[in-house]
């Protein structure tokens, strides 16, 4: 159930018109260069020669000329499977019904050897596809070389063993050990069953052939429906299968009925309201994606073409969308499923009532006019009451012959959304600004909505804003479009909507500033004034940018509410950023070279000053030991401390700590030998001094 | 009473000079070389003075080199002295010895530190 | 030795599935689940398929109710990518339901959500977590009555062609969109604050969102341009999302039909929805605007190897390599607004990277004379793009103490006032002990 729900919106969606009307189209133009499209050989043939063959039979139901031409690699293919000797029978199925089209020169001999391959398939086939394939090959021999003489040996029997899969429910069963019944099956057993009648050679029993319409009418007991008036079969099994869709199960059952009830003598009573369904359900699905969807398609729809049930006529409409103002006619086409010429006959609409008022019609009982040129039926005039609007037109097809009521089905009535269109016109559009308690006009400007307007108005909350205007339809009477919105956006982008009410023909809209002010977020400011008046049937819709309002409201108070949040630009929001580069701290300011020269002359004068100082002192080195060792020691000691001087010299250019410390350990060890040896000498001769 | 007491300052310092001129040589030459390190330290920090104490760890130094010095040598002044009570037991060479080994320890600091 | 051969065919059968599924090294999905209400719609909008198809991915198509689908097994996702073509859906079948999805996405995968008139609430509630609002009420379409497409069979203007595309190569490709979109389905608005989604194609501004059959008795909720009819979302883990308020977008029908926007002259052949969707297709499963950063590299100037730690006022060299997928391979990326920060809580230097064109972005320039740790990072987010996001941390120090400048002028004379210390003290020496 809820598949069924959910595939009847899917199919809703893929007609996508609205719900009320529900026209189907014939086969166009844009049916075959889909085909074109969906069918491309590859490197000159197609897949398998059952695609070759869904390819070529679509090309020539829907003639299309321009197809690509595959003979010269396809007859190869086809008359090697159909010499091989480890063809199956349904490898030979395939290769005749390509040779069907193609027509590729195969020997006699060849069908010679396959006929009798098939005539044993026949008498050991189990499985209804066996069947299928075997007496499929045969018939299409028999077509292919005109034998007269071709025949099943015991059709009555082949009957018998087919029939016998069936079940009560009209359906079939695929082989006796398979119990589970298939309405594909179905289909393919009818199918079957029509070969096997045409290929007996007596006539077959009569009331066999009355039991297997029995079974179909059974079959049909089981269809399916859409709201639209589309019949369709679907398996009950649900199969993973994609392929074992309603499509598939349709045109399968499709091929069946109509192979059938085109062999089998006699009536079959089957309504004709279901025949057009089941067009309906194969035009409603527009034009499938898939190749094999496309065939089945297009297939069912040329045996729908010209079954000998009844043919479906399909009545359809070029454009629902009918201008009262540019003086369109409305156009009807009748014509069968694959587009062509439909019998002679009339269109007539039974009534039309607007979708607002469905109980009074505005149109009754009137007949299209044809124009035999373009094959079409138009309304000519539409009566002047007719106004623009949204109309259901509900149409009849009468058939001229009424004999043949018999060979065509239309249908009983088809009911079509139908929209007028038309200009409505605009007029008399003024905006003014009110004074709140007397109502008395401070400014008032006069617009034309058609056209540009640019009015600046100002206002303060104690004021009201008006807005009217007036509209009329072609025919002089009142419209109230869909859509009439006043749109106040404010500088910051916050905007509000307000709906234009009417009476009668007159537009107006007053907002009163003093009941606004907390919708409008206490936000003061130029707020540009938006019109927006629009309907389905308008032609001349509009968006006019009237001008703006500078609005003076009073402040927020603390708990008003905030303004909605407003987008940020995206182009904005996203970019590089500016760049930074650190300042770095500012260097001490250097002092120039020159003074620090200056000052380190300076430094070195009381140097110089110590020097000169120890002069005029008079120094001398009377002291110094005149022995020798005492005074190697001597001059060991003083050359020492200049080492340890020097040696901090060179650790204040280069040197690091440890090689100094490591240095000056062994200097300072002996500088305290040496300088113990001078100093106990000098303290020694200086004590000699004092007590000598 | 200005000129009794320029007067007095003028006696007072014809009176310092003379005593002055008694003290032995080796202290005038101590004396001499405090008065070059203070001199020269006061020249430094008139150049901090002027151009601000950028390096200031080369001032330091340069500053702490002169002061230290010339407090060693006070030491030493003092230490060496013969009218000094305190010192008497004291040998002026271990005195030097001192002096000598605390001035180097200190040119290292210097020299670490003048960066 | 039957055996060997056998266990070396099996191998060698398995390294295929090894080699197709999905790895970080490349980010274009490759099996996609689509989700639909009924098989005709694999018919129906074959043309969008085969267009994924032919670009390499896996399509697997099920029923949206159907009770063996699900996005994971034992901790494993299946799909790279999900479609939901099922607007339609009251429950999904098997271990699909709204939180299986949103963690579908949270570990970075993708999805496309088509909805329709009659969207159930469950593809409204998915909307919602993905950062979309569609309009509350139920029977609402998109109208516009000066945008709608010219049409014999839509007279109701629910049809609209719209051309407000975004202005995004990376989204939209470089080629121009001549045609503008077919749509027909019902709108959906963007939250201003989020700033992860962005509004790909946006109603005109008379459009407003209400039943086409009853009479307005209040304002719309939605008007104008605030109405968004395509959206993407990209999330912070850099999965994408698109929402699109219409099924027959992506169908069959309205790729092929042709144009006329109305109150416009100009008829296009064929809508822009192909050119539209196929683009956006390739965007969403990371064909195009997918980037990564490679080989971060910083070392300083004149040296090659990275140190681990900075010294102050060091020059340093940063560089690093972007690449983008272009649906085939990794090709550098080349643009002049990538970005690097120094950053220690705040930006103390942002430079703007110079490239050489083939996608190796560097730049130099000094350590502040601020120490502590710092981080590179690399914050680019571009409008469609992925987001980068690189964050290297690196240690600053100050001067070691051997580390400052030395033998300055400025400080001459107290290098003289020492030496000449260090001179009149041996000359004091001398002196001293030998002078009577």
């Amino acid at each position: 159930m809820a598949r069924s729900l959910a595939g009847f919106l899917v199919l809703i969606l893929a007609i996508s018109i609205c719900d009320a009307a529900s026209i189907f189209q014939p086969i166009s133009d844009s049916h075959r260069s889909a085909a074109l499209d969906l069918f491309k050989p590859v490197d000159g043939s197609f897949a398998s020669l059952e695609e070759t063959y869904e390819a070529l039979r679509t090309f020539e139901i829907l003639g299309i000329n321009k197809k690509p031409d595959v003979s010269t690699a396809t007859c190869g293919t086809v008359s090697k499977a159909l010499s091989s000797s480890s063809s199956t029978p349904k490898d030979l199925f395939d290769a005749l019904r390509v040779n069907s089209i193609l027509k590729c020169k195969i020997n006699a001999e060849v069908f010679e050897g396959i006929i009798s391959k098939l005539q044993a398939a026949v008498s050991g086939a189990s499985s209804l596809h066996d069947f299928y394939y075997s007496i499929g090959s045969l018939g299409l021999i028999k077509d292919q070389t005109s034998k007269a003489d071709l025949h099943l040996s015991d059709a009555e029997g082949i009957f018998r063993s087919i029939k016998a899969l069936s079940q009560s429910d009209g359906r079939w069963r695929y082989s006796s050990n398979n119990p589970e019944s298939s309405t594909i099956a179905a289909g393919v057993a009818l199918e079957t069953l029509a070969g096997v009648v045409s290929l007996a050679s007596s006539e077959v029993d009569q009331s066999m052939i009355g039991i297997v319409q029995n079974d179909i009418m059974k079959l049909f007991d089981s269809i399916e429906k859409y709201d639209d008036g589309a019949f369709y079969f679907d398996e009950k099994v649900v199969n993973v299968h994609e392929h074992s869709g309603p499509l598939s199960t349709s045109s399968s059952v499709v091929r069946g009925l109509t192979a059938f009830t085109t062999v089998a003598t006699g009536s079959l009573n089957l309504p004709g309201d279901k025949i057009l369904g089941l067009a309906k359900f194969f035009l409603g699905i527009g034009i499938p994606g898939d190749s094999k969807d496309f065939f089945n398609q297009i297939d069912s729809l040329a045996f729908l073409e010209s079954n000998r049930v009844s043919i479906p006529l399909i009545l359809s409409l070029p454009s629902t969308v009918v201008s009262l103002t540019k003086k369109e006619n409305l156009m009807v086409k009748v014509n069968t499923v694959l587009g062509s010429k439909a019998p002679p006959l009339t269109v007539k609409l039974v009534r039309a009532y607007s979708t607002s008022s469905k109980d009074t019609s505005i149109i009754e009982n009137k007949e299209l006019s044809f124009d035999p040129e373009r094959v079409v039926y138009f309304l000519d005039a539409l009566p002047d009451s007719v106004d623009v609007g949204s109309y259901i037109f509900v149409f009849k097809v009468v058939l001229h012959d009424s004999e043949r009521k018999d060979v065509y089905v239309t249908g009983t009535l088809t009911h079509v959304q139908i929209f007028l269109t038309g200009h409505v016109k605009i007029g008399n559009a003024e905006i003014a600004v009110l004074d709140n308690d007397l109502g008395t006009i401070e400014t008032q400007r006069k617009l034309d909505l058609a056209g540009e307007n640019a009015v600046s108005l100002s206002a303060n909350h104690l004021q009201k804003l008006h807005l009217s205007f007036q509209l009329t339809t072609p025919r002089g009477s009142a419209f109230k479009p869909h859509q009439a919105f006043l749109k106040l956006r404010h500088e910051t982008k916050v905007e509000h909507v307000f709906l234009v009410g009417n009476s009668g023909k007159k537009f107006e809209i007053t907002l009163d500033f003093l009941g606004l002010v907390e919708k409008l977020f206490y936000l003061s400011g130029k707020y540009d004034i938006q019109l927006t008046v629009g309907d389905a049937v308008m032609e001349n819709s509009l968006l006019s940018e009237i001008g703006y309002v500078e609005l003076d409201l009073p402040e927020a108070p603390e708990k008003a509410p905030r303004p909605p949040p407003q987008a940020v630009d995206p182009y904005s929001r996203y970019g590089p950023k500016a760049e930074i580069s650190h300042i770095f701290r500012a260097p001490e300011k250097r002092p120039p070279k020159e003074l620090s020269f200056t000052f380190l002359g300076l430094i070195l004068l009381p140097f110089i000053g110590f020097l000169i100082g120890l002069l005029r002192l008079g120094v001398n080195l009377k002291n110094f030991p005149t022995s020798s060792v005492p005074a190697t020691f001597a001059i060991l000691f003083h050359v020492g401390i200049a080492a340890v001087l020097l040696l901090y010299v060179l650790f204040w250019l280069k040197l690091d700590l440890f090689t100094t410390l490591k240095t000056l350990s062994f200097l300072g060890v002996f500088l305290m030998f040496v300088g113990h040896r001078i100093l106990s000498h000098l303290a020694s001769a200086s004590s000699k001094l004092k007590s000598g | 009473m200005a000129r009794s007491t320029s007067k007095d300052a003028q006696a007072l310092f014809q009176s310092l000079r003379s005593a002055y001129v008694a003290t032995p040589s080796s202290l005038k030459i101590i004396d001499l070389y405090v008065c070059f390190a203070v001199f020269t330290a006061i020249i430094q920090v008139v150049y901090m003075a002027v151009v601000g104490s950028f390096p200031f760890n080369s001032f330091l130094s340069g500053v702490l080199s002169c002061v230290g010095t010339a407090v060693l040598a006070v030491c030493l002044r003092i230490q060496v002295n013969k009218e000094n009570k305190e010192f008497k037991d004291l040998p002026p060479e271990r005195a030097f010895a001192d002096f000598v080994l605390c001035n180097l320890v200190l040119h290292l600091v210097i020299m670490n530190f003048l960066g | 030795m039957a055996k060997f051969l056998l266990y070396i065919t099996l191998t060698i059968s398995l390294l295929p599935f090894l080699a197709i599924s999905f790895s970080p090294e490349i980010p274009t999905d490759r099996r996609v689940l689509v989700l639909l209400d009924d098989f005709a719609v694999k018919s129906s909008h074959s043309l969008f398929f085969d267009s994924l198809k032919s670009r390499g991915f896996e399509l697997e198509f099920k029923l949206a109710d159907d009770p063996n689908i699900g996005l994971q097994r034992y901790g494993q996702y299946l799909y790279d990518a999900l479609v939901l073509f099922c607007p339609s859906v009251e429950r999904f079948g098997g271990s699909i339901n709204v939180a299986s999805i949103a963690d579908f996405v949270d570990s970075g995968h993708d999805l496309i959500i088509a909805a329709d008139t009659n969207a159930s609430d469950l593809i409204r509630e998915i909307s919602t977590e993905s950062g979309v609002d569609f309009d509350e009420n139920a029977a609402a379409m998109v109208i516009d009555h000066t945008g709608y497409a010219v049409s014999n069979t839509d007279g109701d203007h629910t049809l609209i062609a719209s051309d407000d595309l975004i202005k995004s190569d990376v989204i939209l490709g470089s080629k121009n969109i001549e045609a503008p979109v077919l749509f027909q389905g019902i709108g959906h608005s963007v939250n201003p604050a989020n700033s992860l989604v962005l509004q790909v194609l946006a109603a005109s501004p008379s459009s407003y969102s209400a039943n086409p059959q009853s009479k307005l008795s209040s304002p719309p909720s939605l008007t104008g341009s605030a109405i968004s009819l395509v959206s993407v979302i990209q999330a912070r883990n850099n999965a994408r999302i698109v929402v699109a308020g219409s099924l027959s977008m992506f169908s069959n029908r309205f790729f092929r039909s042709g144009v006329q926007k109305a109150g416009s002259s100009t008829k296009y052949q064929k809508s822009g929805n192909e050119e539209f969707l196929t683009e956006l297709s390739k965007w969403v499963f990371h064909e195009r605007g997918h980037l990564k950063a490679l080989n971060v590299r910083h070392h300083k100037v004149g040296e090659s190897d990275e140190p681990s730690m900075y010294r102050i006022s060091d020059d340093l060299d940063y560089s690093v390599e972007i690449y983008e997928w272009s649906g085939t391979s990794w090709e550098p990326y080349v643009t002049n607004d990538v970005q690097l920060q120094f950053y220690m809580m705040s930006p103390y230097v942002l430079k703007t990277l110079s490239t050489d064109k083939k996608g190796l972005y560097s730049t130099s320039f000094k350590v502040p004379d601020v120490y502590g740790v710092f981080q590179f990072k690399v914050e680019y987010q571009r409008l469609g793009y992925t987001s980068l996001s690189l964050s290297k941390q690196i240690p600053v120090r100050p001067f070691r103490h051997n580390e400052y400048e030395r033998f300055l002028p400025a400080a001459y004379p107290y290098y003289g006032a020492s030496f000449s210390m260090m001179v009149g003290f041996f000359i004091f020496t001398v002196v001293h002990l030998y002078s009577k």
